[in-house]
């Protein structure tokens, strides 16, 4: 039995790869996290910019690296060109007594307040070691911006999982090609089984291929496994529906796009609605998804909350599987 | 091989039938020729038969197991060929053949022997998409051979062959047969059933008229036949005349005695016009 699922898995992997929609659906994941990443260091980026000149003294430099990020230039002008350009960027010039703040003069007033407080405390002399301030941090390392961005990624990552199923099967349908499965001893659950490993392996190596490249190597993998392979029935149910009703690609593509509403739907009420509205998006096991995909994002999860959330992705999900199973089985026949 | 008994099906399920009461037993070794035009209930026997339609009514019993269960380990011994060709277009045609192959239990045969043996040598790395009509056919029925089958389904196996090619598959199933394989041929095409079939069966509106084989039916419906073309005044006269008629066998003496014969040839009923004689219908 695994051989023909293995041969179903491997057969599709290999139509795939040859099928430009398919491909487009396996790379775009990819391109989304790049994209992520180009688009979102700012986000990241908490620290002030400042423009200093190598011919300033060396320590007052070395003061600034320990809370700015510092870049050292030849000349007033370089620095006046650095300062004009479109980021945030402030310049402190020594004059012959005290100093001067170089500001392109749109950039947000904790730059401009945090630069004169920073060489305020060196012209005082204050090290950090002198303060009698202690520190709690949250160990919140990423936005939650970029974090929520990742999040919507892997729901449309585990839906694209769906999209390549039905195109697929629609294929299948196009070459007439179910009859002749059927008439060998591979059984139509072994036959689904082989498909759904398709979409599912492609869509988990996505969206751990996605995670990598935007940077989120230290989170708990096991939890996003198991949230990603619980979500996937969903996309399943889906893929098999979608591409037995529908006629040719550029159809099963349009249908699996609508499946992407509900997704966003979710979303949405997961991040706008108040708590005391939160339960009107229970039904949906997108939003239990997205609820324990960000809290795992977050390194906020214990694994009682992600178990209850993938508990109930699991139960939605099988309840939608039972309900379409006599439509896909009939299809298949 | 296989055994029908009062099998029944009907699409809308209701008593408007497409297959009506019919039963029929096809032994080991044989070759059985399923006869009738289009909406006979032809493809609706073989659907159920093959396990592609879900079996309602009677009682049907193929290569040992009970159709009614779901046992797929039976389609180990069954090959199918269908009418309309089903290949993966984006797979080449070896691709085709070995991913069918790791879908069975048995030993199957090697996949670039049955290439070359429904002649698409050389065509082995070419993807199916890029093939024509009856190479998809040829392909298609090879596939069909990939586990050795003790019962092989034939639906209209030659349809939209060259006579070349319609020839070597011919060949193909005789050669199969005489190795033992049971051959459940459904087809329109009369002549193909004449040359290949043990037994035929002849099939109308769902209910099976005759079963016979083609020489007893032969002997039973058709009537001896000669064609003389002669000349009677400077013209060229044809005639088709009974041998079993007395009328049209003293014409032939007459013909034979007073005129300058150009040909003369016997003729036997084709299996066609029996089947128009048993059923009022042709096979269109």
């Amino acid at each position: 039995m695994l051989r023909k699922i293995f041969s179903v898995f491997g057969r599709d992997i290999r139509t795939s790869m040859r099928d430009s929609m398919a491909i487009f659906i396996i790379v775009m994941p990819v391109v989304m996290a790049v994209a992520i990443t180009l688009f979102t260091p700012g986000l990241n980026d908490t620290t002030v910019n400042l423009a200093m000149l190598r011919s300033d003294d060396p320590s007052h430099i070395t003061y600034m690296e320990q809370f700015a990020k510092v870049e050292v230039f030849d000349n007033i002008g370089d620095i006046e060109k650095r300062v004009n350009k479109r980021d945030a960027v402030a310049a402190i010039v020594p004059l012959e007594s005290g100093y001067e703040i170089i500001l392109q003069g749109n950039e947000p007033d904790m730059v401009e307040n945090y630069t004169v407080m920073l060489n305020s405390l060196y012209e005082l002399g204050t090290t950090k070691e002198e303060t009698t301030t202690t520190m709690m941090s949250f160990g919140h390392t990423v936005p939650p911006l970029k974090t929520m961005l990742v999040n919507m990624l892997i729901s449309m990552t585990v839906m694209l999982a769906g999209m390549l199923i039905a195109v697929s099967i629609v294929g299948e349908k196009a070459d007439n090609t179910i009859n002749a499965v059927n008439v060998t001893p591979l059984s139509q659950i072994g036959f689904v089984i082989g498909k759904s490993m398709m979409g599912g392996l492609v869509a988990m190596g996505s969206i751990i291929v996605s995670l990598l490249i935007t940077g989120y190597y230290d989170i708990n993998w096991f939890m996003i496994v198991l949230v990603g392979l619980t979500s996937l029935i969903l996309a399943f149910v889906v893929g098999f529906l979608q591409g037995l009703a529908s006629d040719d690609v550029i159809e099963a593509a349009g249908n699996v796009k609508m499946i992407l509403l509900p997704v966003a739907g979710s979303i949405i009420g997961y991040e706008l609605l108040a708590d005391k509205w939160q339960w009107t998006m229970y039904w949906s096991p997108f939003y239990w998804a997205y609820k324990a995909n960000l809290l795992v994002l977050s390194k906020q999860a214990d694994w009682p909350t992600v178990l209850l959330c993938t508990g109930m992705v699991l139960i939605l999900s099988l309840a939608v599987y039972f309900l379409a199973l006599p439509k896909i089985r009939k299809g298949l026949s | 091989m296989i055994s029908v008994k009062n099998l029944s099906h009907s699409y809308s399920n209701d008593e408007k039938l497409a297959v009506n009461n019919i039963s029929f037993e096809v032994t080991k070794g044989e070759t059985f020729g399923f006869l009738g035009p289009s909406g006979a209930g032809k493809s609706t026997t073989q659907g159920i038969l093959t396990g592609l339609l879900k079996q309602q009514r009677g009682e049907v019993i193929v290569a040992g197991y009970n159709t009614m269960k779901v046992q797929n380990e039976r389609f180990n011994k069954i090959g199918v060929s269908f009418e309309q060709s089903n290949v993966y277009s984006k797979l080449t045609a070896k691709e085709n053949l070995e991913f069918y192959a790791k879908l069975f239990d048995v030993p199957t045969r090697d996949p670039e022997e049955l290439i070359r043996l429904v002649g698409l040598e050389g065509k082995e790395k070419v993807r199916a998409g890029e093939f024509s009509k009856g190479m998809k056919h040829r392909l298609t029925f090879a596939r069909s051979m990939i586990n050795n089958p003790e019962l092989w389904f034939l639906d209209e196996p030659t349809t939209g062959l060259d006579p070349t090619i319609a020839a070597t598959i011919k060949d193909i199933i005789k050669e199969q047969a005489a190795q033992g394989t049971t051959t459940f041929l459904t087809t329109h095409n009369m002549y193909i059933a004449d040359e290949l079939c043990d037994r035929v069966a002849f099939i109308i509106d769902g209910v099976i008229k005759l079963i016979d084989t083609p020489r007893n039916l032969k002997l039973q419906y058709g009537q001896k036949l000669i064609d003389i073309e002669y000349i009677n005044n400077g013209k060229v006269i044809k005639e088709t005349l009974k041998t079993i008629d007395d009328h049209d066998r003293k014409r032939i003496g007459e013909i034979v005695n007073n005129y300058d014969i150009q040909t003369m040839h016997s003729k036997e009923a084709t299996l066609e016009e029996i089947f128009i004689q048993v059923t009022g219908r042709g096979l269109v």
